[in-house]
Protein backbone atom coordinates (compact mmCIF):
# COMPACT_ATOMS: atom_id res chain seq x y z
CA UNK A 1 0.00 0.00 0.00
CA UNK A 2 1.35 3.35 -0.86
CA UNK A 3 1.65 5.81 1.96
CA UNK A 4 1.09 8.72 -0.26
CA UNK A 5 -1.78 9.64 -2.42
CA UNK A 6 -1.95 12.09 -5.22
CA UNK A 7 -1.40 15.76 -5.28
CA UNK A 8 -4.15 17.76 -6.87
CA UNK A 9 -3.55 20.69 -9.12
CA UNK A 10 -3.46 24.18 -7.76
CA UNK A 11 -6.79 25.44 -6.62
CA UNK A 12 -7.51 29.10 -6.39
CA UNK A 13 -8.36 30.10 -2.86
CA UNK A 14 -10.04 33.24 -1.76
CA UNK A 15 -8.17 35.89 -3.59
CA UNK A 16 -7.13 38.82 -1.51
CA UNK A 17 -8.42 41.99 -2.98
CA UNK A 18 -5.65 44.49 -3.38
CA UNK A 19 -6.89 47.01 -0.82
CA UNK A 20 -7.29 44.31 1.81
CA UNK A 21 -3.63 43.46 1.65
CA UNK A 22 -1.90 44.85 4.67
CA UNK A 23 0.83 47.23 3.77
CA UNK A 24 3.38 45.75 6.13
CA UNK A 25 3.05 42.31 7.66
CA UNK A 26 5.86 41.53 10.07
CA UNK A 27 7.23 38.19 11.29
CA UNK A 28 5.79 38.96 14.72
CA UNK A 29 2.35 39.43 13.18
CA UNK A 30 2.32 36.00 11.60
CA UNK A 31 3.87 34.31 14.63
CA UNK A 32 0.88 35.56 16.61
CA UNK A 33 -1.72 34.20 14.20
CA UNK A 34 -3.94 31.65 15.93
CA UNK A 35 -5.73 30.36 12.88
CA UNK A 36 -5.31 29.95 9.16
CA UNK A 37 -5.62 33.22 7.25
CA UNK A 38 -8.64 33.88 5.03
CA UNK A 39 -6.59 35.65 2.41
CA UNK A 40 -3.08 35.86 1.10
CA UNK A 41 -1.23 38.52 3.06
CA UNK A 42 0.83 39.66 0.11
CA UNK A 43 0.35 39.82 -3.62
CA UNK A 44 2.22 37.48 -5.97
CA UNK A 45 4.11 40.56 -7.16
CA UNK A 46 5.67 41.00 -3.72
CA UNK A 47 8.20 38.35 -4.74
CA UNK A 48 10.59 40.81 -6.31
CA UNK A 49 13.51 38.44 -5.72
CA UNK A 50 12.17 35.79 -8.12
CA UNK A 51 12.28 33.18 -5.37
CA UNK A 52 10.93 30.01 -6.91
CA UNK A 53 10.22 26.77 -5.06
CA UNK A 54 11.28 23.96 -7.34
CA UNK A 55 11.02 20.83 -5.21
CA UNK A 56 9.27 19.47 -2.14
CA UNK A 57 10.17 16.12 -0.68
CA UNK A 58 9.19 14.23 2.43
CA UNK A 59 11.05 11.10 3.54
CA UNK A 60 10.71 8.68 6.39
CA UNK A 61 14.04 8.49 8.20
CA UNK A 62 13.26 5.13 9.79
CA UNK A 63 12.90 3.28 6.49
CA UNK A 64 14.65 5.74 4.18
CA UNK A 65 11.54 5.78 1.99
CA UNK A 66 10.68 8.87 0.01
CA UNK A 67 7.01 9.40 0.81
CA UNK A 68 6.34 12.35 -1.37
CA UNK A 69 8.26 14.23 -3.98
CA UNK A 70 7.22 16.83 -6.47
CA UNK A 71 9.60 18.82 -8.62
CA UNK A 72 9.05 21.51 -11.16
CA UNK A 73 10.30 20.49 -14.57
CA UNK A 74 13.50 22.37 -15.22
CA UNK A 75 13.03 25.39 -17.44
CA UNK A 76 15.50 26.07 -20.17
CA UNK A 77 18.26 28.19 -18.83
CA UNK A 78 18.09 31.76 -20.03
CA UNK A 79 14.65 31.44 -21.57
CA UNK A 80 12.38 34.18 -20.44
CA UNK A 81 8.73 33.38 -19.94
CA UNK A 82 7.59 36.88 -20.54
CA UNK A 83 5.88 37.60 -23.79
CA UNK A 84 5.54 33.93 -24.72
CA UNK A 85 2.39 33.40 -26.73
CA UNK A 86 1.78 29.94 -25.41
CA UNK A 87 2.61 30.90 -21.84
CA UNK A 88 1.02 28.40 -19.49
CA UNK A 89 0.47 31.03 -16.82
CA UNK A 90 -3.23 31.55 -16.50
CA UNK A 91 -3.76 35.29 -16.46
CA UNK A 92 -7.08 34.81 -14.67
CA UNK A 93 -5.56 33.12 -11.66
CA UNK A 94 -2.75 35.14 -10.11
CA UNK A 95 -2.67 32.75 -7.16
CA UNK A 96 -1.96 29.63 -9.19
CA UNK A 97 1.07 27.99 -7.71
CA UNK A 98 0.54 29.44 -4.26
CA UNK A 99 -1.65 26.63 -3.09
CA UNK A 100 -0.95 22.90 -2.86
CA UNK A 101 -3.30 20.11 -1.82
CA UNK A 102 -1.79 16.99 -0.29
CA UNK A 103 -3.53 13.67 0.10
CA UNK A 104 -1.97 11.14 2.44
CA UNK A 105 -3.04 7.83 3.92
CA UNK A 106 -3.66 7.50 7.69
CA UNK A 107 -0.24 5.83 8.04
CA UNK A 108 1.35 9.21 7.46
CA UNK A 109 0.24 10.37 10.91
CA UNK A 110 2.04 7.42 12.50
CA UNK A 111 5.50 8.37 11.22
CA UNK A 112 8.13 9.07 13.84
CA UNK A 113 10.99 10.90 12.14
CA UNK A 114 10.55 12.70 8.87
CA UNK A 115 12.75 14.86 6.69
CA UNK A 116 11.05 17.65 4.79
CA UNK A 117 13.09 19.17 1.98
CA UNK A 118 12.44 22.29 -0.02
CA UNK A 119 14.53 23.39 -2.96
CA UNK A 120 14.36 26.91 -4.29
CA UNK A 121 16.10 29.17 -6.73
CA UNK A 122 16.63 32.89 -6.45
CA UNK A 123 17.00 35.50 -9.17
CA UNK A 124 19.58 38.13 -9.98
CA UNK A 125 19.37 39.99 -6.69
CA UNK A 126 21.10 38.72 -3.57
CA UNK A 127 18.61 37.83 -0.85
CA UNK A 128 19.42 38.77 2.72
CA UNK A 129 17.81 37.57 5.93
CA UNK A 130 15.56 35.10 4.16
CA UNK A 131 13.25 33.64 6.76
CA UNK A 132 10.43 31.12 6.62
CA UNK A 133 7.61 30.92 9.12
CA UNK A 134 5.21 28.06 8.59
CA UNK A 135 2.17 27.34 10.72
CA UNK A 136 0.13 24.15 10.62
CA UNK A 137 -3.40 24.03 11.96
CA UNK A 138 -6.16 21.48 12.31
CA UNK A 139 -9.28 23.64 12.40
CA UNK A 140 -8.30 26.22 15.03
CA UNK A 141 -5.69 24.08 16.78
CA UNK A 142 -2.07 24.97 16.11
CA UNK A 143 -0.17 21.75 15.43
CA UNK A 144 3.31 23.03 14.65
CA UNK A 145 5.24 26.19 13.87
CA UNK A 146 8.46 26.25 11.88
CA UNK A 147 10.54 29.38 12.14
CA UNK A 148 13.83 29.19 10.27
CA UNK A 149 16.25 31.75 8.91
CA UNK A 150 18.03 30.77 5.71
CA UNK A 151 19.92 34.03 5.88
CA UNK A 152 21.76 34.98 2.72
CA UNK A 153 21.07 33.51 -0.71
CA UNK A 154 23.57 33.89 -3.56
CA UNK A 155 22.24 35.47 -6.78
CA UNK A 156 21.07 32.84 -9.30
CA UNK A 157 21.61 30.11 -6.71
CA UNK A 158 19.77 26.84 -6.24
CA UNK A 159 19.45 25.94 -2.58
CA UNK A 160 17.99 23.15 -0.51
CA UNK A 161 16.96 22.87 3.10
CA UNK A 162 15.92 19.69 4.86
CA UNK A 163 14.37 19.81 8.30
CA UNK A 164 14.64 16.45 9.99
CA UNK A 165 12.31 16.31 12.94
CA UNK A 166 10.35 14.10 15.25
CA UNK A 167 6.77 14.05 14.13
CA UNK A 168 4.70 15.71 16.84
CA UNK A 169 2.91 13.08 18.88
CA UNK A 170 -0.73 13.91 18.47
CA UNK A 171 -3.45 12.64 20.80
CA UNK A 172 -5.28 9.62 19.38
CA UNK A 173 -8.62 11.46 19.30
CA UNK A 174 -7.12 14.31 17.32
CA UNK A 175 -5.59 11.90 14.81
CA UNK A 176 -9.00 10.25 14.30
CA UNK A 177 -10.60 13.65 13.80
CA UNK A 178 -7.94 14.70 11.30
CA UNK A 179 -8.46 11.53 9.29
CA UNK A 180 -12.24 12.02 9.35
CA UNK A 181 -12.03 15.65 8.27
CA UNK A 182 -10.07 15.84 5.03
CA UNK A 183 -8.59 19.23 4.10
CA UNK A 184 -9.37 20.76 7.48
CA UNK A 185 -5.65 20.45 8.23
CA UNK A 186 -4.07 23.52 6.65
CA UNK A 187 -0.82 25.42 6.60
CA UNK A 188 0.31 28.95 5.89
CA UNK A 189 3.91 29.49 4.78
CA UNK A 190 5.25 33.00 5.04
CA UNK A 191 8.57 34.07 3.55
CA UNK A 192 10.32 37.24 4.60
CA UNK A 193 13.31 39.06 3.17
CA UNK A 194 14.71 41.67 5.57
CA UNK A 195 11.45 41.41 7.51
CA UNK A 196 9.33 42.21 4.45
CA UNK A 197 6.77 39.62 3.47
CA UNK A 198 7.61 38.51 -0.07
CA UNK A 199 5.68 35.24 -0.41
CA UNK A 200 2.70 33.59 1.18
CA UNK A 201 1.77 30.04 0.21
CA UNK A 202 -0.99 27.79 1.47
CA UNK A 203 -1.56 24.08 1.59
CA UNK A 204 -4.20 21.73 2.87
CA UNK A 205 -3.99 18.09 3.76
CA UNK A 206 -6.15 14.98 3.86
CA UNK A 207 -5.16 11.78 5.64
CA UNK A 208 -7.96 9.52 4.48
CA UNK A 209 -6.29 8.23 1.32
CA UNK A 210 -7.10 4.57 0.72
CA UNK A 211 -10.14 4.68 2.97
CA UNK A 212 -13.56 4.22 1.37
CA UNK A 213 -14.96 7.65 0.96
CA UNK B 1 25.44 37.56 35.85
CA UNK B 2 27.66 38.57 32.94
CA UNK B 3 26.57 38.81 29.34
CA UNK B 4 28.53 35.73 28.38
CA UNK B 5 26.83 33.74 31.12
CA UNK B 6 23.44 34.79 29.84
CA UNK B 7 24.40 33.85 26.30
CA UNK B 8 25.60 30.48 27.44
CA UNK B 9 22.38 29.87 29.31
CA UNK B 10 20.24 30.91 26.37
CA UNK B 11 22.02 28.56 24.03
CA UNK B 12 22.14 25.78 26.54
CA UNK B 13 18.36 25.73 26.61
CA UNK B 14 18.19 24.81 22.96
CA UNK B 15 21.60 23.14 22.68
CA UNK B 16 21.79 24.51 19.19
CA UNK B 17 24.93 24.48 17.06
CA UNK B 18 25.72 25.90 13.66
CA UNK B 19 28.18 23.96 11.54
CA UNK B 20 29.58 25.32 8.28
CA UNK B 21 30.94 22.87 5.70
CA UNK B 22 33.39 24.43 3.28
CA UNK B 23 36.15 23.35 0.93
CA UNK B 24 36.97 23.43 -2.77
CA UNK B 25 34.40 22.29 -5.29
CA UNK B 26 34.27 18.52 -5.81
CA UNK B 27 35.77 17.88 -2.36
CA UNK B 28 32.63 15.93 -1.40
CA UNK B 29 30.83 18.27 1.01
CA UNK B 30 27.32 17.48 -0.19
CA UNK B 31 28.05 13.77 -0.38
CA UNK B 32 29.30 13.80 3.22
CA UNK B 33 26.22 15.72 4.31
CA UNK B 34 23.89 13.28 2.58
CA UNK B 35 25.77 10.26 3.84
CA UNK B 36 25.60 11.62 7.36
CA UNK B 37 21.83 11.89 7.04
CA UNK B 38 21.18 8.54 5.43
CA UNK B 39 20.35 9.77 1.96
CA UNK B 40 21.35 8.12 -1.32
CA UNK B 41 24.62 9.52 -2.71
CA UNK B 42 24.43 8.23 -6.27
CA UNK B 43 23.22 11.40 -7.98
CA UNK B 44 24.81 14.55 -6.62
CA UNK B 45 25.38 17.58 -8.77
CA UNK B 46 27.60 20.58 -8.01
CA UNK B 47 26.11 22.84 -5.34
CA UNK B 48 25.32 26.22 -6.84
CA UNK B 49 24.14 27.73 -3.58
CA UNK B 50 23.71 25.98 -0.24
CA UNK B 51 22.29 22.81 1.27
CA UNK B 52 21.05 23.05 4.83
CA UNK B 53 20.15 20.21 7.15
CA UNK B 54 18.62 20.73 10.53
CA UNK B 55 18.60 17.65 12.70
CA UNK B 56 18.99 16.37 16.22
CA UNK B 57 22.13 14.45 17.03
CA UNK B 58 23.47 13.47 20.45
CA UNK B 59 20.89 15.73 22.06
CA UNK B 60 22.03 18.77 20.07
CA UNK B 61 20.03 20.65 17.51
CA UNK B 62 22.39 20.93 14.56
CA UNK B 63 22.12 23.36 11.69
CA UNK B 64 24.59 22.22 9.06
CA UNK B 65 25.31 24.50 6.11
CA UNK B 66 27.04 23.12 3.04
CA UNK B 67 27.92 26.00 0.72
CA UNK B 68 29.12 25.48 -2.84
CA UNK B 69 32.92 25.59 -3.29
CA UNK B 70 33.31 26.74 -6.89
CA UNK B 71 35.65 29.65 -7.28
CA UNK B 72 32.84 32.03 -8.26
CA UNK B 73 30.97 31.17 -5.07
CA UNK B 74 33.81 31.50 -2.57
CA UNK B 75 33.45 35.26 -2.26
CA UNK B 76 29.98 34.59 -0.86
CA UNK B 77 31.23 32.30 1.94
CA UNK B 78 31.59 35.27 4.27
CA UNK B 79 27.82 35.66 4.30
CA UNK B 80 27.58 32.39 6.23
CA UNK B 81 30.20 33.00 8.95
CA UNK B 82 27.97 34.67 11.53
CA UNK B 83 27.27 32.54 14.61
CA UNK B 84 29.23 29.58 13.26
CA UNK B 85 30.34 27.21 16.03
CA UNK B 86 32.26 24.73 13.92
CA UNK B 87 33.83 24.59 10.47
CA UNK B 88 34.11 21.25 8.67
CA UNK B 89 36.79 21.77 6.02
CA UNK B 90 36.53 19.05 3.39
CA UNK B 91 39.61 18.07 1.37
CA UNK B 92 39.80 15.79 -1.67
CA UNK B 93 42.72 13.59 -0.58
CA UNK B 94 43.06 12.18 -4.08
CA UNK B 95 43.55 15.54 -5.82
CA UNK B 96 47.08 16.67 -4.91
CA UNK B 97 47.16 19.20 -7.76
CA UNK B 98 44.63 21.41 -6.03
CA UNK B 99 46.06 21.25 -2.53
CA UNK B 100 47.85 24.57 -2.98
CA UNK B 101 44.49 26.17 -3.67
CA UNK B 102 43.05 24.33 -0.74
CA UNK B 103 45.66 25.47 1.77
CA UNK B 104 45.33 29.08 0.67
CA UNK B 105 41.55 29.09 1.08
CA UNK B 106 41.74 27.36 4.44
CA UNK B 107 44.22 29.74 5.96
CA UNK B 108 42.38 32.80 4.67
CA UNK B 109 39.27 31.40 6.34
CA UNK B 110 41.09 31.01 9.63
CA UNK B 111 41.94 34.71 9.61
CA UNK B 112 38.25 35.63 9.60
CA UNK B 113 37.29 37.35 12.79
CA UNK B 114 33.76 35.99 12.76
CA UNK B 115 35.12 32.45 12.76
CA UNK B 116 37.65 33.10 15.50
CA UNK B 117 35.82 31.02 18.08
CA UNK B 118 34.97 28.13 15.78
CA UNK B 119 36.24 24.59 16.11
CA UNK B 120 37.91 23.25 12.95
CA UNK B 121 37.44 19.70 11.72
CA UNK B 122 39.44 18.80 8.62
CA UNK B 123 37.86 15.92 6.77
CA UNK B 124 40.42 14.24 4.51
CA UNK B 125 37.79 12.79 2.20
CA UNK B 126 38.11 10.16 -0.55
CA UNK B 127 40.84 8.45 1.45
CA UNK B 128 39.60 5.14 0.05
CA UNK B 129 40.64 6.12 -3.49
CA UNK B 130 43.88 4.77 -4.94
CA UNK B 131 46.54 7.48 -4.94
CA UNK B 132 45.00 9.32 -2.00
CA UNK B 133 47.55 11.16 0.10
CA UNK B 134 48.12 9.95 3.62
CA UNK B 135 46.76 11.82 6.60
CA UNK B 136 50.26 12.92 7.55
CA UNK B 137 50.92 14.29 4.06
CA UNK B 138 47.74 16.33 4.08
CA UNK B 139 48.43 17.56 7.56
CA UNK B 140 51.80 18.85 6.39
CA UNK B 141 50.62 20.37 3.13
CA UNK B 142 47.78 22.16 4.88
CA UNK B 143 50.24 23.37 7.52
CA UNK B 144 47.79 22.40 10.22
CA UNK B 145 50.37 22.38 13.00
CA UNK B 146 50.79 26.13 12.59
CA UNK B 147 47.20 26.69 13.67
CA UNK B 148 47.17 28.05 17.21
CA UNK B 149 43.99 30.09 16.99
CA UNK B 150 41.45 27.30 16.70
CA UNK B 151 40.82 23.89 18.21
CA UNK B 152 41.39 21.57 15.28
CA UNK B 153 41.61 17.93 14.31
CA UNK B 154 42.09 16.07 11.04
CA UNK B 155 40.50 12.71 10.26
CA UNK B 156 40.76 10.54 7.18
CA UNK B 157 37.32 9.69 5.92
CA UNK B 158 35.28 8.54 2.99
CA UNK B 159 31.80 9.73 2.20
CA UNK B 160 31.32 6.61 0.10
CA UNK B 161 32.24 4.05 2.75
CA UNK B 162 31.13 6.26 5.64
CA UNK B 163 34.47 5.75 7.37
CA UNK B 164 35.09 8.17 10.26
CA UNK B 165 32.32 10.63 9.37
CA UNK B 166 30.48 10.13 12.62
CA UNK B 167 33.68 10.00 14.68
CA UNK B 168 34.91 13.28 13.20
CA UNK B 169 31.58 15.01 13.62
CA UNK B 170 31.21 13.77 17.20
CA UNK B 171 34.65 15.10 18.12
CA UNK B 172 33.70 18.52 16.75
CA UNK B 173 30.37 18.58 18.58
CA UNK B 174 31.99 17.61 21.88
CA UNK B 175 34.64 20.26 21.43
CA UNK B 176 32.03 22.92 20.68
CA UNK B 177 29.86 21.79 23.57
CA UNK B 178 32.74 22.06 26.02
CA UNK B 179 33.27 25.66 24.92
CA UNK B 180 29.77 27.06 24.63
CA UNK B 181 27.53 25.17 27.00
CA UNK B 182 27.83 25.52 30.73
CA UNK B 183 28.31 22.29 32.61
CA UNK B 184 25.23 20.93 34.30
Amino acid sequence: MSLVGNKCESISLVEASRDEILSEVTPDDVLKLDKITDTYLCSPEANVYDIDFTRFKIRDLETGTVLFEIAKPPTDFGVDNEGGEDGSDDPLDPNAGRFVRYQFTPQFLKLRTVGATVEFTVGARPVTHFRMIEKHFFRDTLLKTFDFEFGFCIPFSRNTCEHIYEFPTLPHDLVEEMIAAPFETCSDSFYFVDNHLVMHNKADYAYNGGINN
Amino acid sequence: MGFLTILKKLRQKEKEMRILMLGLDNAGKTTILKRFNGEPIDTISPTLGFNIKTLEHKGYKLNIWDVGGQKSLRSYWKNYFESTDGVAWVVDSADPRRLADCVRELHSLLREERLSGATLLVLANKSDLPGALSLQEIREVLDLDSIKTHHWRIVRCSAVTGENLLEGMDWMLDDIASRIFTLD
